[in-house]
């Protein structure tokens, strides 16, 4: 049980004891390293209960309430993954931009946790449980810097949004336990399986409001209004912390209660289900996050809404579940893991091309970085490059499963339409490029001047070995995608 | 002891071969990353024990491939086609056009092809990167030489030992890379810069052709690699499309559109005639194009020449002995594929004698000591194109091995000498330039020889190597003939193209032409360098002028004085020289593991490479290609295409053989003659009389047949044209419409979705609410949709699912039964229809909120299924 249960109990008991130690010291130092490891060691514990097979461990230990499989396995791994990145990346910007406090790390880890509980819950109340802890992390990170009234109105913003979306959800999920009477995933599948509940418009009262508060959590269109500004207004960790495992956790909820409960042929037929639903938003999703990415001004801007066009990705990849059921969830989550380590990357050294006073917002102060500086350049556009999905990175091969899932399950032209707009998107990629390379800074204007830190530097290194592998070794991530998603689908 | 080896190795799991290639990419990155650390004598040990050790590993895994393929059997015994097969990871798995999913994988296997081509490439690489170590010595970029050096051994092992073709092209791409950065290597100098760029480019658009044979392969046989492929290379020109005929690769029409129009007397009908080609042509023409970029052949065969420009140990063992060789070694490897067509066997066969002839009379008056060498090795390996393209690969490949060796050595003995006279002169141009060389003999002992061995080896001096060799691909280019296997098959229909019967001697009487212009140029550049009296005296400039890169060794720094001789040029460190005996004796030796004739007259001697190579080109040429020497059946019997190939008719082909050497004999005995006779007896007089009786020839040649001003003029001012009109099109069109409209919209848009970004809460929640009832909309309104499938007379009409649907069908198109209620179950119905009618069928659903839709479908039978006549066209 307590092997199950590990990734859990060791991200919550390091995370309290390192409040403790932080109370008791008053130091917050080494907090950011320490902070890695403990995230580092919960993703280990995950990949480690998966390496041991789900046959050798008692997974029931906690259900229908937490749901321990490998789909929840993966995401136990990921998640953690990616908050330890952000966790070496907050430590040397918070420290460069005098924003140094013990809180910070404690949101980190408290969010995360929120979002590994997300991609296990298998029952509406855990799910709301799991989606707040990690909702109300996520909102105090973005308005973390109290001086910035950006930051702050990001923060005010999301959360407002983020109430009402909550709302929405909470209301879908009390529609559904009043007609089946159920509130776990699985009583909710066999109640709307029997007894023709299908007919009852309640039930897609429900499916319509469920849908709109996942739909939020992706920060799909027209969902995503808060994203841009609570991405651009939260301090830059925070950004990346959003950007891929909140992300992530969204995904992750979005496509267990979806596949669970509204898995059968009615709910996903692609003439009246979800799936055409869930293609429109996803097309308007990709479409306009790339029109208005377009004309950003500010980098930190054009990321946070790649990252909107990026889950307009995903999105197509869930519509398309109706056709090729375990394919698309798997590209899904192929796609998840590469873009997490690229996101994370680019905002990454984002952080590491500005300084205290000299940040790097945008195209302007990019300007010649690229030859001022040939390694930061060089990882920049690493990331870019992943993100736009060129080979040999992590991106091409999540853009082309996704691709192949898509044409797989006969939809040619959402296929079409995400190719072309990946190559929309690499103008605004391509464009930093173009600042960094051939670019000059203009006579007088301000220069971001590069900040140096140990700890930004190794979570880029990291990233930047995950997005070379992935690009050149995708085979064992790949298998392990399909397992998780072949679980959930069966 | 081989035994304990393959123990350990399996012959399917053979990580050996990890060995093999990560020794060289351990010593790139060792010496790109800390080069500068580790200091030269690091470097220099870091990159001889990266290739030493590859190199032997590649011994070992030589041997126990002689283990498995059962050599040890003795002469006569079969050895059968067995490889040692190492998969590292898969890569990535695509998709076929019916759906299936083929992985393609990381996987590298040796087999008798591909292991002699390791050990060349390993061991020429090992000599040449000893030969380095000294060459370069002075050099500030001596680590990042080594580093690209070591990586140009790692990509083109990759591209050796790959297993399918995505890794061929990995490694194919690399050995491209390498080349670029090493032919630039000194690109403080604008030229040799632009001499990179010129062999990027080139050998970009031979990619282009790769990856088109890669996808066509994909289409046909369905996999991409080595096994794969011949199993299902039959396909390639019997697969049939859905109308049961033969599926051919369409030229004309573009596009299947119809251009003969009439307009009065002007009639254009003629547009309409239908040009296909089977795929086994297609595929073939494209890797031939990959394989001309890669091989420098024509039309693509300009860079290798300016590729000269990079330091001669490059020039050695990339552009003579291994990297020029892949398009040689592709067509060897996938000669299944090119034995299919006999058109693409012709085209290789032609391009390699044009390219042969071309390169050989250039070569006759080029004063350039390294030009010659490199128009040399344009013009071989043309040979080896006659040879693969008359279907004697082993012939073909026999050449790539002793053009290994002899080629290294003359190039390294060319450095060797460039070597001493930079010392001297300090000037890269003149340094290299014949007219200032002569009597070198003297000075350069070691150099000399080996050089002297060398070049009769490539002029065909009976008994040394390159002889051999030739003699095999000239004999073989006379008496064979590809025949199509399509004359077995009942495709008869389709025009099968014939080699006619005078391609052969064509192929023969070109190649012994350029054999004698070889023996020629070859001597011409042996005796101007080595004979004769020193003419370099009093040619020299003051030090300072020289690069900075290419210091002179510190021998001789002080300023000369121009009017008296300075020092004489010096014989090379042992460095240098031990390559070059060790390649010298090779160059004269190697030729005995395929002496042709004298192995089947003197029976110890035997044909081993025959022998050992057999396995590999088995099938190509005695199954599905029957690449046989079909034109002596029809030089005994006069009959046309023959099924089987008598003993009588083979016997008078081996009887042709001494006959047919006397060419390759006459041509070495002819070409060192006039050589001889203009340069010692003559002293050079004659060549200075032919030069000024003719000087536009002369000219002519000397500027290469003006084929680099010829691109100039047509393709690059034709890309230039077509710039132009784009850009104009580009600012008129593009710019002026398009991207107006586009920016006018997309700012319209980008307004109205900024104005409801106005950070106000309200708006967005608002907005989020517009958003969800815009979704309810979608779930409120029915949807009537169903699929119709055809089986046979009927069809199928299934309802799409929805939640809480229930259905009520019309299927006779007269209206609904207003009694019948309306069912969740009633989702399929079948209707028939006979041939030529119509039917109207309706489908109502009613949605969970009890809201009806009602969808129409209109089925159509036609009359009776006509195949349509591809091709034909009604005026």
């Amino acid at each position: 049980m307590f092997l199950v249960l590990s990734p859990f109990i060791v991200l919550a008991v390091g995370a309290l004891l390192l409040m403790l130690a932080e109370a008791f010291t008053g130091s917050e130092r080494s907090l950011s390293v320490v902070g890695s490891i403990v995230l580092f060691a919960t993703s280990a514990c995950g990949l480690a209960v998966w390496l041991l097979g789900t046959d050798n461990v008692d997974l029931s230990v906690l259900a229908p309430w937490i749901i321990l499989d490998r789909f929840s396995l993966f995401f136990n791994a990921l998640l953690p993954f990616g908050a330890a990145l952000v966790c070496l990346l907050s430590g040397g910007y918070l420290e460069e931009h005098r924003l140094q406090r013990g809180e910070f790390y404690q949101l980190i880890f408290f969010t995360t946790l929120g979002t590994m509980f997300l991609s296990a819950a298998g029952d509406g109340l855990t799910l709301l449980l799991g989606l707040e802890t990690m909702s109300i992390g996520a909102y105090a990170l973005t308005a973390f810097r109290r001086t910035s009234t950006r930051s702050v109105e990001g923060g005010l913003k999301y959360f407002l949004l983020g109430s009402f979306s909550a709302a929405l959800l909470l209301f879908g999920l009390a529609l559904l336990y009043g007609v089946t009477g159920h509130t776990d995933l699985a009583g909710l599948r066999d109640g709307l399986a029997h007894g023709g509940a299908l007919s009852d418009p309640r039930v897609i009262f429900a499916l319509l409001l469920v849908l709109s508060g996942l739909a939020f959590k992706v920060s799909a269109f027209p969902f995503h209004m808060w994203a841009p500004d609570a991405y651009e207004g939260a301090p830059t960790p925070a950004t990346s912390l959003m950007a891929s495992t909140v992300k992530a956790g969204g995904f992750a909820m979005a496509i267990r209660v979806l596949v669970t409960a509204f898995g059968d042929p009615a709910s996903t037929s692609w003439a009246s289900g979800w799936p055409p639903v869930v293609a429109w938003l996803a097309v308007l999703t990709i479409t306009i996050g790339n029109l208005i990415a377009g004309r950003q001004d500010s980098v930190k801007r054009m990321l946070a809404y790649s990252s909107v066009v990026h889950a307009g990705y995903m999105l197509v990849g869930l519509a398309a579940f109706g056709a090729a059921k375990s394919a698309a969830i798997a590209s899904i989550l192929f796609y998840l893991v590469t873009y997490t380590v690229s996101t994370i990357g680019a905002l990454g050294v984002l952080i590491l091309a500005g300084s205290h006073g000299k940040e790097a917002v945008s195209y302007e102060d990019l300007a010649g970085i690229g030859k001022r500086h040939p390694a930061l350049g060089l990882a920049f556009s690493f990331f870019l490059l992943s993100l736009a999905g060129i080979p040999p990175t992590a991106g091409f091969f999540g853009k082309w499963y996704l691709v192949k899932a898509i044409l797989e399950g006969g939809m040619p032209l959402l296929g079409v339409i995400t190719v072309l707009n990946s190559v929309l998107s690499a103008y605004y990629y391509l464009r930093v490029l173009v600042f960094m390379y051939m670019k000059e800074p203009a006579p007088g204007a301000p220069k971001a001047v590069p900040m140096r830190s140990g700890e930004v530097n190794a979570a880029l290194v990291i990233a930047a070995v995950c997005v070379a592998l992935l690009g050149l070794r995708p085979g064992a991530t790949i298998d392990a995608s399909e397992e998780a998603a072949k679980t959930l689908v069966q | 002891m081989i035994e304990t080896l393959l123990r350990i190795f399996p012959q399917g799991d053979f990580s050996l071969i990890a060995v093999i290639l990560g020794m060289p990419l351990l010593g790139a990155i060792v010496n790109g990353v800390f080069g500068a650390r580790i200091g030269k004598p690091g470097v220099r040990f870091m990159a001889l024990a990266a290739i030493g050790i590859s190199f032997f590993a590649c011994v070992l895994s030589f041997l126990a491939l002689d283990k498995v393929v059962g050599a040890g059997g003795g002469e006569h015994a079969e050895l059968v086609h067995g490889k040692l097969a190492w998969t590292a990871w898969e890569w990535m798995s695509a998709t076929t056009f019916g759906g299936a999913s083929i992985p393609i994988q990381f996987r590298f296997s040796i087999d008798a092809l591909s292991g002699i081509m390791m050990l060349v490439v390993t061991g020429v690489g090992f000599l040449i990167h000893l030969y380095a170590t000294s060459y370069m010595e002075k050099d500030p970029g001596f680590a990042r030489f080594f580093a690209y050096l070591n990586l140009f051994v790692f990509s083109m092992l990759v591209l050796i030992l790959g297993d399918n073709l995505p890794v061929l092209f990995v490694g194919w791409e690399g050995v491209g890379l390498c080349s670029y950065l090493l032919i630039g290597f000194w690109f403080e100098a604008e030229k040799n810069a632009a001499a990179g760029k010129k062999a990027f480019i080139a050998n970009r658009i031979g990619d282009f052709g790769l990856i088109l044979a890669m996808a066509l392969l994909v289409y046909y046989t369905g996999s991409l690699d080595w096994d794969g492929i011949q199993q299902h290379a039959g396909e390639l020109i019997t697969k049939t499309n859905a109308q049961g005929k033969l599926d051919t690769v369409s030229i004309w029409p573009v596009g299947g559109g119809s251009y003969g129009l009439v307009f009065g007397w002007i009639n254009l009908s003629f547009l309409n005639k239908t040009l296909a080609i089977t795929g086994a042509t297609a595929v073939g023409l494209c890797l031939l194009l990959g394989c001309t970029g890669k091989s420098a052949q024509l039309p693509l065969y300009v860079w290798l020449p300016d590729a000269m420009a990079g330091p001669t140990p490059v020039s050695a063992l990339i552009h003579a002995a291994t990297m020029v060789t892949a398009g040689v070694y592709l067509v060897c490897r996938l000669s299944f594929v090119f034995a299919m067509s006999p058109f693409v066997m012709a085209c290789v066969g032609g391009i390699g004698a044009l390219t042969a002839l071309l390169a050989a009379t250039i070569a006759l008056v080029q004063n350039d000591i390294k030009k010659v060498l490199a128009y040399s090795t344009v013009s071989q390996l043309g040979f080896m194109f006659i040879g693969v393209g008359a279907g004697a690969f082993t012939a073909g490949f026999f050449h790539v091995l002793t053009h290994a060796f002899f080629k290294a050595c003359l190039f390294l003995g060319a450095g060797s000498v460039i070597h001493a006279m930079h010392a001297r002169i300090h000037d890269d141009d003149a340094s290299q330039d014949m007219r200032n060389m002569g009597g070198l003999k003297k000075y350069l002992p070691y150099t000399y020889w080996t050089f002297f061995v060398s070049t009769l080896a490539i002029a065909g001096m009976p008994l040394l190597s390159g002889f051999f060799s030739k003699d095999e691909i000239l004999y073989r280019a006379y008496i064979n003939k590809t025949v199509s296997p399509q004359m077995d098959r009942a495709l008869k229909s389709f025009g099968v193209w014939e080699q006619p019967d005078w391609f052969g001697p064509v192929l023969y009487t070109v190649g012994v032409i350029a054999a004698t212009m070889t023996a020629f140029y070859m001597f011409r550049c042996f005796l101007l360098t080595f004979h004769g009296d020193f003419r370099g005296w009093t040619i020299g400039r003051p030090s300072q002028i020289s690069n900075p890169h290419h210091d002179d060794g510190g021998h001789g720094h002080h300023h000369e004085d121009l009017t008296t001789p300075g020092r004489a040029p010096h014989e090379s460190p042992w460095q240098m020289t031990v390559p070059l005996l060790v390649l010298a004796t090779f160059a004269a030796l190697v030729g005995y593991l395929n002496p042709g004739l004298l192995g089947h007259k003197i029976h110890f001697l035997g044909n081993a490479l025959d022998h050992w190579l057999h396995p590999v080109f088995r099938d190509t040429i005695e199954g599905a290609g029957r690449m046989v020497a079909l034109r002596a059946e029809h030089l005994v019997h006069g009959a046309k295409v023959p099924a089987e190939i008598s003993h009588e008719a083979l016997e008078h082909v081996e009887h042709m053989e001494p006959i047919l050497m006397l060419g390759g004999i006459s041509a070495f005995a002819i070409g060192v003659g006039i050589a001889y006779w203009m340069y010692v007896k003559e002293k050079g007089a004659p060549a200075k009389a032919l030069a000024a009786k003719f000087p536009g020839v002369h000219r002519f040649l000397l500027n290469k047949w003006y084929v680099d001003e010829l691109y100039d003029e047509v393709v690059l001012s034709s890309v230039d044209a077509l710039a132009d009109t784009a850009a104009a099109a580009d600012r008129t069109i593009v710019d002026g419409i398009l991207a107006r409209l586009t920016a006018l919209i997309a700012s319209f848009t980008g307004t109205i979705f900024r104005a409801f970004q106005t950070g106000v809460v309200h708006t967005y929640s608002a907005i989020m609410v517009v958003g969800l009832a815009a979704l309810g909309v979608f779930f409120f309104r029915p949807h009537a949709e169903a699929t119709v499938r055809k089986l046979g007379a009927d069809y199928q009409l299934t309802a799409a699912p929805g939640m809480g649907y229930k259905y009520r069908w019309d299927l006779d198109g007269k209206g609904f039964d207003e009694k019948q209620l309306l069912s969740s179950t009633d989702i399929q119905h079948k209707v028939t229809l006979e041939e030529g009618k119509t039917k109207t069928v309706r489908l109502e659903v009613e949605n969970a909120f009890g809201r009806r839709g009602i969808r129409e479908f209109v089925l159509t039978r036609a009359e009776s299924t006509k195949t349509i006549e591809v091709g034909k066209n009604a005026q």
